[in-house]
């Protein structure tokens, strides 16, 4: 059989003309339906506290207000969580956040709701609250148990070490700031059942949640994902909870009901990406080759569990991102403060691991008086030795020196690296610095179960074809990539292939989108279904190409399926096209529809008793070089230029993935530079808009951006020789806060400067301010 | 949902005396009328749930992402000018003979250059913002007489428009692909005579809209709009909105009485003669950076950092001198410039110089009667210096945690005269008079202005906030001496080396 490569095509996103018209479809912009409700709720001022009384006498009597719930009506269990059920839709008897849902309110219209929100009236026993890691630790607040992972003898490698650092790292949360708040549609339906649209990566969760909190069976819920409006993890768990709040509101009132929060609402009430605050020791010789390193990750996990056990251990796997370190010892806990649940966020853990390394890198860097790539040259994972992670995975076709010698190369970075230094001799105004650093990030969820898919194919017998799959679709061109699949796999153009709305009817029990994963479980899955249907359309066409030539007996060795047609080889001149096999197919009453499924192979289940296991199928890789210039008297930053150099496997569609790095990298910027969460001592977020919270602006990217990534066809493991490439270009980002790092080193006279991320202009200003200016003019 | 506007009219028409009680606007081409409450609605808001045209997105309210981004086209000379908005900020009673152009109305049957360039390039992710930032690229070609554009180009156009996805650089590429010429203009698009039968008529009757809650005055000539001031001394005076509906849409505020003057032909008015020049209440940032920002060094820069293309086409420079923020970013220029307001009422004219007008947080001295109708900006004189400060978290499209303003003049090395303002060290912009009076007379040397630095820290006192802490901005102060001074060794240098 041959076919002829059509992936690795470059075409536009699926839904990219509706975007740019504006008529893409998100939950609030459907339209409304006569009798719809609006549902909002009423949420705690308090970090802490019991509640005493819940009056609601004054708002019940608003005209317009139709239902207001407490815990109390929830029929169900008011109890849930991810990973332990930890969770609460309403608050019970105690508060434990500012932003915490007490009263679910559903109304006729907005001024309603603004007015029954001013007559709610709390009594409220306030408790003292923690909000800082800190705290925390010294309190012995922590959610769930504490992981270890250990490989060699650090203890002895310390007292025999060249030289030794020790100090900390802090890095601050980060808020999705998803353009499309939290939203979804609850539409009753009859006997007891639901249907919802929800703005979800993962509707199974929201169906599961919704219907243990109603105390119905999950096939009483159907969860529909169009798209989602970016999500980057925010809405891998949290978009559980407006959508149940629908939910119940249209369960008890028999109406539509549609809840939207505002953007201040959305970031005041739920999680970011996680704090953290980790403690290292790191043993190293003159060279800068790590030889023991300790390191204690504490995470701020807000008020709950949520995802944050498993985030923490995604740190703990990337504790020594792309190096090999032979004594290792890391542990991580989660703190539990008074703040909304810290959740997903692109990189899951990753990030806040790597930034940590690659900051102890650059301090060992300025320490030693070495180049710091020359140091992470050294300590890099080997090909043949040295290539083994803490928890004893193998580094399989390790591309890392690889991307390290070319990026070196294709970035000049050695004679920037000179220049910037002759640069900072003699500027007074501006410093400049220079940082290369790496990615290695594990792909498939560190929770095995989670790794599997099923898709659904069917053709119709015009020769289009619908598929449907667990993934949902929020921007990373998931659809885009599984129609080019598809499309593949049947030689089809993909425009042939309409990518359906992920809906819970017609897969279940599916994983969210999320983990980078969903090419690879959704898109295997499909590939899947399509191999069944062809093995039926082949044996099919074997007979149907023969049966007015008497020479040949059907063979289905002999049959070749190309772009332009299917025949047997033996009778070449006879073409039939994809459309005139399905038709014929289906009048000989062959299926035109399958169900395809995957689970990923080779992974085994992590043992945390040993700190051992197989969790990831194989690693994503990066390299970025970035420079940075900073105002000596302001502190304020500029990222003049970064090379990002990548090893994605074989790229299903280039436009996308090129867009995936981009975007990473910028939103990784992002988090360690202007984004910053202020809170009020009470835990208030004070940063609750785009005024005060500050993303990536188009003026802020660098003056000079070169992406590229590598030719590698080896990673055969996964569906077309693919690497997921959603998380870990922002990782990349890292490359500009150390750089900073760097920068500041030529006025700290030899000493480690203290930067904590993110480097926002004030940060920066008081590193440097800690050094006498000395100017030379 | 929509009354009759045919009987509406008449029975209007015979009870009152000939005022219009509605908002007559075109949208993608289309008449709408926007009676009682609609026309108290944000257009971003009318258009999603009146229209359905949902192609616009609400986001942050604010104005701060663009989300929301639409075309504005303004009736000048019997032409239509389109400039973008923020359409959530902006109210449905502000747009009377406008033409509202969303995304749906930038295209014919088929898709114009702009999106298709924005598919190939992969300038959309998620597709959210993704409608706002087509219409601020269209809008740039739209206006734009260039057959290209370059990378800051787009920049500019895009400031407004926040991305989360992309990280911006296929968008840009997106737009650096465009040739102008293949682009259909609005003009093309919209007949322009079909526009001006409508909404060319010169508006001679005065606006008034009552709802139960609100009142809406829109008077025809400066005159009537004094007299209204001084009826209801309680109205607001409202022209580009951009500071006082933020806080209508996210801070439980209401303009319960409205007198808006940006369509008064007298307070349109941008002149330069002695030595100054004069700017109308109702000139927009945008005519003020087109007209002005060639007579002051560093102005043009620093309003491309002060506010987005949407804000700087609505908002206007006295919008940002009466909402009196300690950070208003134009203040420390106009402060150093020793600007002058004209304030007048029904009583007369007066004039006040600005650094006499802010006696405390956002407390003005004026009358309730008055209406400030013009501000006069000296000129730069040649032998003087003007540098201008803005430090936020992200340098674009973000609200100063400190600005300052230096006027120098220099001559043989002896500071001849010096004048220095702050943003966001205390509850108003303010000179630092201290500092000045010290620096008068003084040599320009690296120790006499560190001794300025020094004093700084007794003169101000700077609170914490969400924008930086106490300590942050105080450094700042003392910092921005010293930059100040190390920025002019530096261009000297050049020059010497030119």
């Amino acid at each position: 059989m041959v076919t002829e490569e059509k992936i690795g095509n470059n075409i536009p996103l699926d839904g990219a003309e509706g975007h740019v018209t504006g008529t893409s479809e998100y939950v609030s912009d459907i339209s409304k339906i006569e009798n719809e409700l609006i549902v909002d709720f009423f949420y705690s001022t308090e970090p802490h506290g019991e509640i005493i009384n819940i009056d609601l006498e004054e708002a019940r009597k608003i005209s317009g207000i139709v239902g207001l719930y407490t815990y109390k009506d929830i029929e169900g269990e008011n109890k849930f969580g991810p990973i332990i059920k930890d969770e609460v839709l309403l608050a019970e008897s105690i508060l434990e956040y500012v932003g915490q849902p007490i009263v679910i309110i559903a109304g006729e219209s907005k001024k309603a709701i603004k007015l029954a929100k001013k007559t709610i009236k709390i009594e409220i026993k306030k408790l003292p609250h923690i909000l800082s890691i800190e705290e925390a630790i010294e309190k012995n607040q922590f959610i769930g148990e504490t992981r270890v992972i250990e490989r060699g003898d650090i203890e002895k490698e310390f007292q025999k070490a060249e030289y030794i650092l020790e100090g900390n790292t802090r890095n601050g949360g980060q808020e999705h700031f998803y353009l499309e708040s939290q939203a979804a549609i609850a539409y009753p339906q009859e006997n007891n059942t639901l249907e919802i649209i929800s703005s979800t990566q993962n509707p199974t969760e929201v169906q599961n949640v919704i219907a243990e909190i109603l105390g119905i069976p999950f096939n009483k819920i159907v969860v529909k994902t169009r798209r989602m409006g970016g999500a980057f993890g925010g809405k891998e768990t949290q978009a559980t909870h407006p959508a149940a709040m629908a939910a119940l509101v249209a369960m008890k009132t028999k109406r539509p009901a549609r809840i939207v929060l505002s953007c201040d609402d959305d970031m005041i009430t739920t999680g970011k990406r996680h704090e953290f605050y980790n403690k290292y020791k790191v043993a190293f010789t003159k060279e800068g080759l790590i030889t023991a390193l300790k390191v204690e990750f504490f995470s701020n996990g807000g008020y709950s569990n949520d995802l944050s056990t498993s985030i923490r251990e995604r740190a703990m796997f990337h504790a020594e991102n792309a190096y090999f370190i032979p004594n290792i010892k890391t542990i991580g806990k989660v703190c539990k403060t008074n703040l909304p649940s810290n959740t997903a966020f692109r990189g899951f853990g990753g990030p806040q691991g790597m930034l940590n390394i690659e900051s102890i890198i650059e301090d060992i860097a300025i320490f030693l008086k070495i180049d710091a790539f020359d140091i992470r040259r050294l300590n890099c994972f080997g090909i043949e030795k040295n290539n083994t992670t803490s928890y004893e995975q193998e580094v399989s076709n390790n591309t890392l020196p690889e991307l390290m010698d070319k990026l070196l190369k294709t970035s000049n970075y050695k004679e920037r690296h000179k220049q910037i230094e002759e640069y900072n001799k003699n500027s007074t105004l501006y410093l400049k610095g220079i940082s290369f650093t790496l990615v290695m990030f594990g792909i498939s969820f560190t929770a095995r179960f989670m790794n599997q898919a099923s898709a659904l194919v069917n053709i119709y017998t015009d020769g289009s074809i619908q598929v449907s799959t667990g993934g949902t679709e929020m921007g990373q061109g998931l659809n885009t990539k599984i129609s080019q699949i598809v499309a593949d796999e049947f030689c089809v153009e993909p425009k042939t292939v309409r990518m359906m709305i992920t809906s819970t009817e017609k897969n279940n029990n599916t994983s969210p989108s999320a983990a980078s994963a969903s090419t690879d479980l959704n898109g295997t899955a499909a590939k899947d279904a399509c191999q069944k249907i062809k093995t039926r359309l082949i044996e099919f066409a074997s007979n149907y190409l023969v049966k007015d030539n008497s020479e040949h007996k059907p063979s289905i060795n002999a049959i070749e399926w190309t772009y332009d047609g299917i025949y047997d080889k033996r009778i070449s001149n006879k073409k039939i096209t994809f459309k005139e096999l399905v038709k014929n197919a289906y009048l000989n009453r062959i299926s035109l529809g399958e169900r395809g499924f995957y689970a990923t192979p080779q992974i085994t289940l992590f043992d945390w008793n040993t700190g051992r296991g197989k969790p990831f199928l194989y690693f994503t890789n990066g390299a970025a070089v970035s420079e940075v210039r900073i105002d000596r008297f302001t502190g304020e930053l500029k990222v003049l230029r970064t090379d990002i150099l990548m090893d994605i496997g074989k790229s299903i569609n280039p436009g996308i993935d090129k867009g995936q790095i981009i975007g990473g990298f910028i939103q990784g910027m992002g988090w360690l530079t202007t984004e910053e969460l202020k809170y009020s001592e009470k835990g208030e977020l004070l940063s609750h808009s785009p005024t005060t919270y500050k993303i990536p602006n188009i003026q802020d990217i660098p003056e000079v951006l070169n992406v590229d990534w590598i030719e590698n066809g080896k990673n055969v493991v996964n569906i077309r020789q693919s690497k997921a490439v959603g998380e870990p270009p922002l990782m990349t980002s890292i490359s500009v806060w150390t750089a900073v790092k760097h920068a500041l080193s030529f006025i700290s006279n030899g000493e480690i400067p203290k930067l904590d991320a993110p480097a926002t202009s004030e940060e920066i200003l008081k590193a440097m301010s800690r050094f006498p200016i000395s100017m030379k003019v | 949902m929509y009354i009759n506007t045919t009987s509406f009219k008449t029975v209007y028409y015979l009870n009152n005396n000939y005022m219009k009680n509605h908002i007559e606007l075109c949208i993608n081409g289309e008449t709408h009328h926007a009676y009682g409450e609609d026309a108290f609605l944000p257009l971003s808001d009318y258009l999603r749930t009146k229209l359905h045209l949902v192609g616009t997105k609400e986001v942050c309210i604010e104005g701060d992402c663009g989300a929301c981004t639409t075309l504005l086209g303004r009736l000048k000379n019997e032409k239509f000018y389109y400039e973008t908005i923020d359409s959530c900020i902006s109210y449905v009673y502000q747009l009377n003979n406008c033409h509202v152009v969303t995304v749906e109305g930038i295209k014919n049957s088929k898709l114009n250059s702009v999106q298709e360039s924005m598919i190939t390039s992969h300038g959309a992710q998620c597709g959210y913002c993704t409608p706002g930032i087509v219409v601020s690229l269209y809008s740039f070609f739209n206006s734009c007489s260039k057959k290209t554009c370059t990378k800051s180009d787009i920049q500019d156009a895009l400031t407004g428009n926040l991305c989360r996805c992309t990280g911006y650089e296929t968008i840009v590429e997106a737009g650096l692909t465009l040739d102008n010429n293949s682009i259909e203009k609005l003009s093309d698009i919209y007949s322009e005579d079909k526009l001006l039968a409508i909404l060319g008529k010169e508006t001679k009757e005065n606006i008034e809209i009552n709802t139960n809650d609100y009142v809406f005055y829109q008077p025809v000539t400066l005159k009537e709009a004094l007299k209204l001031k001084n009826e209801n001394p309680d109205t607001k005076i409202l022209a580009g909105g951009t500071d006082l509906h933020v806080m209508c849409n996210k801070r439980d505020f209401s303009l319960k009485k409205i007198l808006y003057v940006s369509n008064l032909k007298e307070l349109k008015s941008i002149e330069v003669k002695d030595n100054h020049i004069t700017i109308g209440a109702a000139v927009t940032l945008s005519e003020f950076e087109q007209s002005v920002s060639e007579y002051y060094t560093d102005l043009k820069e620093f309003l491309n950092l002060f506010a987005s293309p949407q804000i700087k086409n609505i908002g206007t420079l006295v919008g940002n001198i009466a909402n009196a923020s300690p950070i208003g970013d134009t203040l420390p220029f106009l402060l150093v410039m020793d600007s002058e307001l004209e304030l007048e009422s029904v009583n007369g004219k007066r004039k006040v110089n600005m650094n006499n007008f802010y006696k405390g947080y956002k407390s003005l001295a004026m009358e309730s009667n008055e209406i400030i109708t013009h501000v006069n900006i000296p000129l730069l004189k040649k032998d003087e210096i003007l540098k201008l400060y803005k430090v936020s978290k992200r340098k674009h499209l973000d609200i100063s945690s400190f600005s300052a303003a230096i006027r120098m003049k220099e001559k043989n090395g002896i500071i001849e005269s010096f004048i220095i303002a702050f943003g966001g060290v205390g509850p108003t912009v303010q000179r630092i008079y201290e500092i000045e009076s010290y620096l008068t007379g003084k040599r320009l040397c690296e120790d006499i202005l560190n001794e300025a630095a020094q004093m700084i820290e007794n003169i101000i006192k700077p609170i914490s906030d969400v924008r930086g802490h106490k300590e942050y901005r105080l450094q700042l102060a003392k910092n921005i001496l010293k930059k100040f001074y190390f920025e002019l060794l530096e261009s000297d240098k050049k020059k010497v080396l030119a």
